[in-house]
């Protein structure tokens, strides 16, 4: 969005190249203001009243103005229009570069805009506003060289910021200079312009993260433990150390590291994975025993429940299989099957899986109880059946065992016809098996359950989408677009590229060659790598 | 194991029942709810004013999903003023375990909190012991028996109970 510009309401109108008189200075005063308050036709009738003064018809810096407003009403055209004529005008005045260039860069013309910053820049050297947004642009052009440059004018013009100093620190980052950047940091701690204890911690990480990036690891982890004290983000600070310690090999020590960053968050995979790294376990059990830690003290982490299964085998994966599954089940987790989904590449693990879940069904459905040899005190509610059967219908239809999986979806269906997600393994069942239709029916019944979830509602929309019915799909998206403009233009504007690329895949086997390419495109114009989907559009044609 | 045991202890399963309000749009769900329990069909008018009646009307959830439901109206055939309980149900796996109770227990609060209600009476099918029974043991007696009352359903008789507002109490609870 087009911001304000107050260095020209310092200004007040008075280029020196077309001063205004005194009543058009005011209207002039006005026409900023409206600027900044958004109020663009208030703004534009102001501009009008000065404009239509015979001897300010060309005024330079309205018509800039103008431009710019017209621009924030969608009058793109118009806005160039009128900022040119305001250039032409009065092409000393820095106001009119700046407008052109916010312009430009509206429109995306991003080498033009810093052109033109640049051009305002000469015109007015310590103007901040154009620097700030020249150096934006820079950065965002990748020009570090110009960025370095923009940073450091900031920072003359402004050295009591601390936003200036980092900027110029981050400038020389970028550019991988990094004894600079390092110095530049030191010579701001020096200053003692930070105060509070927070970013004072910042700039330490920050610094250590140069360090690191520069392949200082001694200097960084004399540097972390030097400053430990100070940094109160301590995760951070910890993951740093870490990782740091590995890097050096010095793994004895980033074992603690890792194990009591695992005390903040047993759920985190990474902390796990590095503190078998440090660890090196060399058996099954020492490598359970990781986890083992975890389990026993923290009731309600489910991570260190879950990772074993994908090392251990034969008895010991059944047993710990079973209590895993015995938990999810009673809790009443859903994305079980996901869960468990990274074990399936292994075939005995499958057995395991599909013969503890029907070993569950049955007692659950004579006796309540995950098994019969269960005290009566682990009695299980109907809705653990009911996710057992949820699972098991889901493990068949992975494994493509179509008729098992209705077999076992229409049971749980029958059990508790008001559970949405059966009806989304149900659409998936038939996906799967290749009828498309009915998929998107089953959808449908789901979705109706319950018409306030957008989840729903997107997932039925792309089944109908897969089953080419293309206003259907954008009629149930338009539940939850924005009234007014079409769901399609929404969602485009909205980058909603599932929608895009599934309706273009329908248009595609329905032969509708002309609008799946327009589809192609307009992913095209959003992101780089769908440009693959158009080569194979080319392909099929 | 030790750890396979502190894993499986958490396995207690979880029973959580609590009520919430119809809307437009979770109401297919009571929809659903309704086709399956009851034999009778209510059709979309039904419905329709369901969703005018408020807190005369409620789903029941156990751990999170809607498994009953309840639809009352009010009644002013007769010269009094009564509430007419006309759905009150809940799925077949989830009976005996206290939703309907918790149900009823909201009628019975509407009913005290509205304070001007003459009693509370329903339909039930003379086949129907297990629904007769429950009601019995909240205080509904069977007031009359209405030959033919159902259209299209065996047998066709139903009786009317009934349960005077004046005999609600506070713990009108009683253990399932």
């Amino acid at each position: 969005a087009l911001r304000v510009v107050p260095s020209i309401l310092s200004r007040q109108g008075m280029s020196k190249s077309q001063p205004l008189p005194p009543k058009e200075q005011t209207l002039f005063k006005r026409v900023l203001k409206c600027y900044e308050q958004k109020q663009f036709k208030n703004g534009l009738k102001f501009a009008k009243q000065i404009l239509s003064n015979p001897k300010q018809s060309e005024h330079g810096e309205t018509l800039a103005m103008k431009g710019l407003m017209l621009n924030a009403l969608g009058k793109k055209d118009e806005a160039f229009d009128h900022a040119r004529r305001g250039l032409k005008s009065d092409i000393r005045s820095h106001v009119c570069w700046h407008v052109y260039g916010l312009l430009q860069r509206a429109d995306r013309k991003f080498d033009e805009a810093i052109k033109c910053y640049r051009n305002a820049l000469k015109l007015d050297q310590e103007n901040l506003q154009i620097m700030r947004d020249l150096s934006l642009l820079q950065v965002q052009m990748r020009d570090l060289e110009g960025y370095r440059e923009t940073r450091y004018q900031l920072l003359q013009q402004r050295p009591a910021q601390r936003q200036s100093w980092i900027g110029y620190a981050v400038s020389y980052h970028l550019l991988k200079e990094y004894s600079m950047a390092l110095s530049i940091i030191e010579q701001f701690s020096d200053t003692q312009m930070e105060t509070l204890e927070y970013e004072k911690s910042e700039l330490f990480l920050y610094q250590n993260m140069l360090l690191v990036e520069s392949g200082q690891h001694q200097a960084a982890v004399d540097h972390l433990e030097k400053f430990e004290s100070q940094v109160v983000d301590k995760i951070s600070l910890l993951e740093a150390k870490g990782d740091l310690l590995m890097t050096l090999g010095r793994q004895s020590e980033a074992a603690l590291v890792y194990r009591e960053l695992l005390e903040r968050n047993p759920e985190n995979i990474l902390y796990y994975r590095r503190l078998e790294e440090a660890r090196q376990p060399a058996t099954v059990e020492e490598r359970l025993a990781i986890y083992a830690e975890q389990i026993e003290h923290r009731h309600s982490a489910s991570l260190p429940r879950r990772l074993p299964l994908s090392f251990l085998t034969g008895e010991k994966f059944q047993g710990f299989l079973d209590a895993y599954m015995r938990r999810m089940l009673a809790k009443g987790a859903a994305p079980l099957f996901k869960l468990l989904k990274c074990l399936y590449s292994d075939a005995e693990k499958v057995q395991t899986i599909e013969q503890t879940a029907l070993g569950f069904l049955e007692s659950l459905a004579t006796c309540e109880k995950f098994s019969p040899e269960d005290a009566d005190s682990d009695i299980q509610p109907p809705t653990t059946e009911l996710w057992t059967l949820h699972l098991i219908a889901r493990h068949f239809c992975y494994l493509h065992q179509w008729e098992k999986a209705l077999e076992y979806i229409n049971r749980a269906l029958e059990h508790t016809p008001t559970l949405v997600e059966l009806y989304v393994v149900k659409g998936k069942i038939y996906k799967s098996a290749g009828d498309c239709q009915k998929a998107a029916e089953c959808l449908n019944d789901g979705r109706m359950l319950d018409t306030a979830d957008r989840y729903i509602n997107c997932k039925c929309a792309k089944y109908m989408l897969q089953s080419d019915q293309v206003e259907r799909a954008e009629e149930l998206c338009s539940m939850f677009t924005r009234e007014g403009s079409s769901a399609a233009d929404t969602l485009n504007e909205m980058q909603c590229i599932w929608f895009e690329r599934e309706c273009a895949l329908s248009y595609q086997r329905q032969g509708q060659w002309g609008k799946a390419l327009q589809k192609c495109h307009e992913i095209e114009r959003v992101s780089l790598c769908a440009s693959l989907t158009l080569i194979l559009m080319f392909l099929f044609v | 194991s030790r750890m396979i045991k502190s894993m499986a202890v958490a396995a207690a399963g979880r029973r959580t029942t609590d009520l919430g309000d119809v809307t437009p749009h979770n109401i297919r769900q009571l929809r659903t709810l309704n086709t399956v329990v009851f034999p009778v069909t209510y059709n979309d008018k039904f419905y329709k004013d369901v969703l005018e009646l408020g807190e005369l009307a409620k789903l029941a959830y156990f751990n999170d999903i809607v498994v009953g439901g309840v639809c009352c109206r009010v009644d002013t055939s007769q010269d009094k003023r009564r509430l007419y309980i006309m759905t009150l149900g809940c799925l077949r796996p989830y009976r005996r375990r206290g939703i309907g109770t918790v149900l009823l227990d909201h009628v019975f609060k509407v009913c005290k909190e509205d304070g001007k209600f003459d009693s509370i009476y329903l339909h039930v099918q003379v086949s129907n012991d297990e629904a007769l029974s429950f009601y019995q043991k909240f205080g509904f007696n069977i007031k009359e028996k209405e030959d033919r009352y159902y259209k299209r359903i065996e047998p066709a008789d139903a009786y009317v109970l009934e349960k005077d507002a004046s005999e609600l109490v506070s713990s009108q609870l009683v253990a399932c």
